[in-house]
C-alpha cells in the first residue's frame, strides 16, 4: 500500500536529470561495455583465460626443453622459441576468450533480452557494431597482457639451454603483438558466431571446431590451402623463424580478419532481417 | 499516442494479427484484451519494431518506432519480465538501458525507488522472484520518463499487494496525460483498470469502446420481479415495452427495463413489489461469448462428466 500512494508523487522528476548529450554510436558502445563489464563471468572467465594460457605455455616450453636432447639438428635450427611459449595463449587461450564475444551475442538471444536491447536501439547493425567493438577494445588488451606474460615466463624457462630470446630480437615485439591481435580477432570471429548461432553451447562449439578442429582437418586439403585454416593461420600469427608451409605473419592477421569479418557480415544479415 | 493502421502478421499460413487497426489516446488506461494467442503480444512487438508487419504499418506519436530517436525516452515497454540475464544486478540491469539512450544514471535510482526495488538494487536479478522482475521491467519502462508505456500481462504471478500496486501506477500514469497500454487476458482485472478497452480474438480487433460502453453494450440486463398484483405489473410493463418471462416460482424476468423504471412504474399502478433484483449478465460472461469462438484452444467438456458428478 504504501508503495502504491508513493508512486503517484515519485514519478515526476526534473527533466533535466534525463540529459546526457553524447554521440548516439557512443552511447550504445557504453551500454554494451556496462553490459560486459557488469556480468561477473566476464571478470572470471578473464582470469581463467589468463592463468591456464600463462600455465599452458610454461607447461610446453619445459617440455620442449626436456626434449631438446633428442631433437634432430634441422628441428632445434627451426625451433621457435617466442612462438613455443605462446602456444597456450594461441590454441587454448583464444578460444576461453573467443566465448567471451560468443557469450555477449548469445546470453541475449537465449534469454530474449535481445528484445529490450532493440527496443532501446532500434537499428541492430549498430548493436553489432558497438558488441564487436566492445569485444575488441576490451580483449585486446587482455590478450596483450596475457601474451607478454606467456612470452616472458616461457624465455625464463628457456634460459637454461640457452634458447631464450628477447624483444630485441627481430620479430618477437611483432608476434608478441599479433598474437593479441589474432585473439582478439578470433574474439571478434565469435561475436559474429554468437549472432548467427545464438545458442551459446552450439556457437561455442563451432568455435572450437573452427579454431582447433580446422586443424586437424587441414591436414587433408592439399597443402596451398591448408594454410589459410584459422588454426593454421593463428599459428602461423605468432611464428618468428618463418616455416614452409604457413603464411607470413601479416597476411595470417589479414587471413583472420577477413574470416571475422565474413562472420560479422553473416550475423549483420541474419540479425537485420526477420524478427526479434 | 499509438496508432496501428490495417497491421498484419502471418507466419507461413497462420495469420497472428489480422489487419487490425485501433489508436491508443494519451490520458486514459488502455487495455488490450484478449484470449491467449489472440495476437497480442504479437502486436505489441509491432510496436515496438521488434517484429515486422507483413502488412500495414503501426506509428508511435506520429513515427514508425525505429524511426524514433531515443526510443526509450518516448515509450516504455514491458513485454516479458523473465527475458533478462541472471547474471547482473538489478541496478546494472538499468544501467546499460540508461547509456543506451543517453538517460543520465540518476535516474536509475529514482526507477528503482519507484517500483520500490531501492533495497534490492545490487542484488543478481537471477534471484529475483517473478513479482520483482515485474517491478524491474516497470523500472526499465519508466526509465526514460516516457509519453507512452506499454505492458504486456503485467499483473501475471503478482500477488494482491502488487496488482493493486500496478493498478494504481496506471491509472497515475493515465492522469498525468500519459498513453497507458497494457495487455491482459483478465477481463475482470481490466475493467477495474482500463478506461478503454480494446478486444482482440484471433487477431482481429471484436470491440473497441469505452470500458463502461463496453459493459452496457454487452451485459444484457434483466430483472427479476414480484408483486402482490402479479397480472397487473406484467399487463403494466409489457404496454411500457417490456419482455416479461415467468419464472418458474411466480417471479417474472423482465428485460428491456431496468429496475428503476420498473419501480416507477409499479407505484404509478398503486403495485406493491415484493422483490425486484438487477441480474445482468457478468462482465466475465459477456467477454467469454464474445471471443469463445476466438479461442484457440477449448476444453472438450466431457460427455456424461457432470451426471457422474
Amino acid at each position: 500500500m504504501n508503495t502504491a500512494t508513493q508512486t503517484i508523487d515519485a514519478i515526476h522528476f526534473t527533466p533535466p536529470a534525463l540529459s546526457v548529450r553524447t554521440p548516439r554510436i557512443r552511447r550504445i558502445a557504453k551500454a554494451e561495455w556496462t553490459k560486459l563489464r557488469t556480468l561477473p563471468s566476464t571478470w572470471r572467465t578473464v582470469v581463467m583465460a589468463f592463468v591456464i594460457s600463462v600455465a599452458l605455455g610454461a607447461i610446453l616450453c619445459v617440455s620442449q626443453v626436456q626434449q631438446w636432447s633428442k631433437m634432430t639438428a634441422g628441428q632445434r635450427q627451426t625451433f621457435d622459441p617466442t612462438a613455443c611459449s605462446l602456444f597456450g595463449i594461441v590454441f587454448v587461450g583464444a578460444v576461453l576468450i573467443a566465448a567471451l564475444g560468443v557469450r555477449a551475442m548469445t546470453s541475449e538471444y537465449v534469454t530474449g533480452m535481445i528484445r529490450s536491447t532493440f527496443a532501446a536501439t532500434p537499428n541492430r547493425r549498430w548493436v553489432l557494431a558497438a558488441k564487436a567493438g566492445i569485444i575488441a577494445v576490451f580483449v585486446f588488451p587482455v590478450a596483450l597482457l596475457t601474451s607478454v606474460i606467456s612470452f616472458e615466463v616461457g624465455q625464463r624457462i628457456f634460459t637454461g639451454k640457452h634458447l631464450a630470446v628477447s624483444f630485441a630480437h627481430p620479430g618477437v615485439l611483432q608476434a608478441v603483438v599479433f598474437c593479441a591481435l589474432a585473439v582478439t580477432l578470433v574474439a571478434v570471429m565469435g561475436v559474429g558466431l554468437g549472432g548467427l548461432i545464438r545458442h551459446t553451447a552450439a556457437a561455442t562449439t563451432t568455435l572450437v571446431l573452427v579454431i582447433v578442429g580446422g586443424v586437424t582437418l587441414g591436414q587433408l586439403l592439399p597443402a596451398g590451402l591448408r594454410q589459410y585454416v584459422p588454426g593454421t593461420a593463428l599459428q602461423a600469427a605468432i611464428t618468428v623463424n618463418h616455416s614452409a608451409g604457413l603464411l607470413r605473419p601479416g597476411t595470417a592477421i589479414l587471413v583472420l580478419g577477413i574470416y571475422a569479418a565474413i562472420a560479422l557480415a553473416g550475423a549483420s544479415i541474419r540479425m537485420s532481417q526477420g524478427d526479434a | 499516442m499509438i496508432e496501428a493502421n490495417h497491421l498484419t502478421k502471418r507466419y507461413g499460413k497462420t495469420v497472428a494479427v489480422d489487419e487490425v487497426s485501433f489508436t491508443v489516446r494519451p490520458g486514459q488506461v488502455t487495455g488490450f484484451l484478449g484470449p491467449n494467442g489472440a495476437g497480442k503480444s504479437t502486436t505489441m512487438r509491432m510496436i515496438l519494431g521488434l517484429d515486422a508487419p507483413t502488412s500495414g504499418e503501426v506509428r508511435v506519436d506520429g513515427k514508425p518506432y525505429r524511426q524514433l530517436v531515443d526510443p526509450l525516452r518516448s515509450v516504455g515497454a514491458l513485454l516479458d519480465a523473465k527475458a533478462i540475464v541472471g547474471g547482473r544486478s538489478a541496478a546494472n540491469h538499468l544501467k546499460w538501458l540508461a547509456d543506451s539512450n543517453g538517460i543520465a544514471r540518476r535516474r536509475v535510482t529514482e526507477v528503482l525507488d519507484i517500483v520500490g526495488l531501492s533495497e534490492v538494487a545490487g542484488k543478481r536479478v537471477g534471484t529475483f522472484s517473478l513479482g520483482m522482475n515485474q517491478r524491474l521491467g516497470i523500472a526499465g519502462a519508466l526509465l526514460g520518463d516516457p509519453q507512452t508505456v506499454m505492458f504486456d500481462e503485467p499483473i501475471n504471478g503478482l500477488d494482491p499487494e502488487g496488482i493493486l500496486w500496478i493498478r494504481n501506477l496506471m491509472k497515475s500514469l493515465a492522469s498525468q496525460g500519459r498513453t497507458v497500454f497494457l495487455s491482459s487476458h483478465l477481463m475482470s482485472e481490466m475493467a477495474q483498470t482500463a478506461d478503454h478497452l480494446i478486444v482482440i480474438g484471433r487477431g482481429r480487433i471484436i470491440a473497441d469502446a469505452g470500458t463502461d460502453e463496453f459493459i452496457n453494450r454487452h451485459t444484457a440486463s434483466s430483472v427479476r420481479v414480484r408483486a402482490v398484483e402479479q397480472a397487473d405489473l406484467a399487463e403494466a410493463l409489457t404496454r411500457r415495452g417490456a419482455l416479461i418471462e415467468c419464472g418458474s416460482d411466480g417471479t417474472m424476468i423482465v428485460t428491456g427495463m431496468d429496475s428503476a423504471n420498473i419501480g416507477v412504474a409499479a407505484r404509478s399502478h398503486d403495485i406493491t413489489l415484493v422483490e425486484l433484483a438487477p441480474l445482468g449478465s457478468s462482465l466475465e460472461e459477456a467477454y467469454f461469448d464474445l471471443t469463445k469462438d476466438q479461442t484457440d484452444y477449448h476444453a472438450v467438456q466431457l460427455v456424461g462428466a457432470t451426471k457422474g458428478a
